[in-house]
């Protein structure tokens, strides 16, 4: 059978699923065999469908040619282990299995097992593809680009191996040429136009389209085309009746003619709709709008999710403020105490806005007096933009505010540097060059951007200059594993120590060092953990889940942020009230569902970008004192 | 003399990696591992390693080497055998070990 793959991608948050779920509802309803597959680990296709999915081909109900599947990456790598141990815990002792299982619960593991599975779909090694359509909604971007990156920069990995010495991160090449043939064949699959489409999700705002340029770049670089752009939460244009919408569809307008100038692709709007995307139903009238008639001009009233005349009389100013936390509260928990300095985590799906309040949060922490160093982790960083001033990757003070320094951990540069560091020793313990070169191949695995980008975290989390840390951690199942790391490797030392009889040197110095930051990270005095969330159905049951990994490993929430909330005075129109309803339910949602203080940040008429905006957002959500 | 059919076989602590390479800290004893290895590849001696959890067939071909890991567990890790015969146990041996085992195998037959 002749499948068609389509991949969704873009910056987590804008709707990428939604997207993917109702383009699924529509080739179904064609008549076609589908199935959706997410490799997001912070998946919510559940939530979309509302009904549970898991790790398993899982048919939808109400539609008799859909399937979904959520690939878990714990899962596929607890199945992967268990292929690799079975022949061990028949023959070898007990204290051996175990030291065995631990080795197998490592971060590459994880990453291997999820991809390998992934893989599984686009290649079915002969057998015939009992799907029509293959969806894949795929993670957020720059995991996302990882996750196709990986088949070119394996197969890369293996071939070498297999000529030098014959050991890569995945195991021996004799077990894993099956496993090349069956990469390679993805990637030449994923550059078929005939057979894959790929569909860049994106709001107008400037920096999705700066994403969706730097994606589609990415992609041509293995050599893989772009087909298609959605561009969703366009607001309806009658809708600038109301002065702020008005304000924020000018701003899309101009975003528009951008997008149109610089990435000229075939494309299809979907207006900003004032109720939730979930449920078949809503998902057909979604499918309706993107492939079916016209979209409608105005998203106001469509659909199964009408509002009475006496819903809107509650829609006052008052009825948003019930969930939210009082500034003091929150920033009790940004500040230093006891004499510690501390580290402050912006979690949450990619595209919430961690970034903007990463840098609000920064700004405000230096304008009252603390020696504050802001970090990004994620590939796809942009903190730059949002300061207005460019962040490279060793610390610099910010020219506009004093006691700011920021600086990105880059993962590939990070693994450079790593790799430079760790062969500079060798070399000054008088390595020979053949020595030199074997080194410098092993280290050239995938494993090493994860590690040495971890190792940069640890690197800036020990050092004493800075009162308060503020990182605009990766998006939510990347920044898991980054954060399980230490914990993952502590293990690690652990296995280490109890296999050999002699702690080394080198091996107590990072024992201490790992240690000394897992318990900073525990020790809610020390660390904050503050999950960012957009006050919507899907983006709340992704960050409550999310935010239970952390407490797994012993590290407590500390606060959640709602993210561009709407300003309740400025309610002067229906639309704009189904609006500020559905926040107004989620908030409260959130203030039972997470028990830590729920801050709100409101959304502005203009971007938030530069320092004088970053200045005012920090007064107006942390206030003026130092509380 | 050290005959073309020289072969070494070292049965590894448990690693990510068999290099060790791609740990957090990297012990230096498993760089003078790689360094024999390589130098015993330049007098053209093959040596394999082997990862328990790559590997295990390696670990039962050897009668012996299953023999001591069933009984003394990870404590017998790592083994180095020249030629099939256990030359030591429990510690990495040094280049003069091995060339003194393999040069006894060569006087030997």
């Amino acid at each position: 059978m002749d499948t068609q793959f389509i991949f969704f991608s873009g910056k987590g948050g804008v709707g990428k699923t939604s997207m993917a779920c109702a383009t699924a509802v529509y080739h179904a309803d064609q008549g076609r065999k589908t199935l959706i597959v997410t490799t997001d680990p912070a998946s919510n296709l559940a939530d979309v469908f509302e009904q549970s999915i898991g790790h398993k081909i899982t048919p939808i109900k109400g539609l008799s040619d859909l399937w979904a599947m959520e690939i878990d990456p714990d899962q596929a790598s607890a199945e992967y282990r268990d292929r690799a141990l079975a022949p061990i815990r028949a023959l070898f002792p007990a204290q051996v299995v175990q030291v065995m299982e631990e080795q197998l619960s490592g971060p590459c593991t994880t990453e291997v097992a999820a991809f390998d599975r992934f893989v599984d779909f686009l290649d079915t090694g002969g057998e015939s593809q009992p799907f029509e359509v293959v969806i894949f909604d795929t993670a957020p971007t720059g995991h996302t680009l990882r996750l196709l990156e990986l088949p070119v920069d394996w197969s890369r990995h293996i071939q070498e191996a297999a000529g030098g010495s014959g050991q890569t991160c995945l195991g021996p090449v004799a077990t894993i040429q099956e496993s090349k043939a069956k990469y390679d064949r993805a990637v030449a699959l994923m550059r078929d136009p005939a057979h894959t489409t790929f569909v860049f999700v994106l709001q107008p705002e400037a920096t999705p389209i700066k994403e969706t340029e730097r994606a589609i770049a990415e992609l041509s670089k293995l050599g893989i085309e772009t087909h298609r752009l959605i561009i969703n939460g366009v607001i309806p244009p009658e809708e600038a009746r109301n002065a702020f919408l008005g304000e924020r569809i000018q701003m899309q307008g101009r975003y528009l003619s951008q997008i149109e100038r610089e990435l000229p692709l075939p494309a299809q709007r979907m207006p900003l709709l004032d109720a939730e995307i979930k449920g078949v139903e809503r998902l057909r009238y979604v499918a309706g709008l993107l492939y079916g008639a016209e979209p409608r001009a105005s998203g106001g009233g469509q659909g199964p999710h009408r509002i009475s005349s006496a819903e809107l009389l509650r829609c006052s100013p008052s009825s948003q403020r019930l969930a939210l936390a009082r500034p003091d509260e929150v920033v009790r928990r940004l500040v230093p105490a006891n004499g510690h300095g501390r580290i402050l985590f912006f979690a949450g799906k990619g595209g919430v806005g961690k970034t903007a309040l990463s840098c609000v949060t920064a700004v405000w922490l230096a304008r009252h007096g603390y020696r504050t160093l802001l970090l990004t982790t994620d590939p796809a960083a942009h903190i730059g933009d949002v300061l207005g001033e460019p962040v490279g990757d060793e610390v610099q003070p910010l020219n506009r505010v004093d006691n700011l320094w920021a600086a990105k951990i880059d993962p590939r540069v990070a693994a450079e540097a790593y790799k430079t560091r760790i062969l500079d020793e060798a070399r000054q313990q008088g390595r020979p060059p053949e020595a030199l070169q074997a080194m410098a191949e092993e280290l050239d695995s995938p494993c090493t951007e994860e590690m040495a980008a971890f190792d940069r975290f640890i690197d800036y989390a020990s050092r004493d200059k800075y009162d308060v840390l503020v990182f605009d951690t990766a998006p939510t199942g990347h920044t898991m594993r980054l954060l399980e790391l230490p914990v993952d490797w502590s293990q690690q030392l652990q296995v280490k120590l109890y296999a050999s009889a002699e702690l080394s040197q080198a091996d107590a110095a990072a024992k201490a060092r790992f240690g000394q930051v897992i318990d900073m990270m525990r020790d809610p005095q020390r660390s904050t953990f503050a999950f960012v969330t957009y006050p919507e159905t899907t983006p709340i049951v992704e960050a409550w889940r999310a935010a239970q990994e952390p407490s797994s490993v012993g590290i407590p929430l500390g606060l959640v942020v709602a993210n561009q909330v709407l300003p309740p005075e400025q309610c002067t129109t229906e639309y704009y009230c189904r609006r500020l309803l559905m926040q107004s339910g989620h908030l409260q949602d959130m203030g039972g569902r997470f028990q830590v203080p729920i801050l709100a940040a409101p959304m502005l008429s203009h971007e938030v970008r530069g320092m004088d905006v970053l200045t005012e957002l920090g007064e107006l959500v942390y206030g003026n004192g130092r509380g | 003399m050290v005959t073309n059919e020289a072969r070494v076989e070292i049965f590894d602590l448990p690693m990510c990696c068999p290099s060790g390479l791609c740990g957090p800290t990297i012990a230096p004893v498993l760089l003078d591992v790689n360094e024999m290895v390589l130098k015993l590849n330049g007098q053209g001696v093959a040596v394999e390693r082997y990862l328990m959890a790559r590997q295990p067939q390696a670990f039962l071909n050897n009668a012996e080497v299953y023999r001591l890991v069933r009984e003394k567990q990870l404590a017998a890790l790592p083994i180095t055998t020249v030629n099939g015969r256990v030359i030591k146990v429990g510690a990495y041996p040094t280049l003069i070990e091995v060339q003194a085992a393999l040069d006894g195998d060569g006087a030997g037959g």
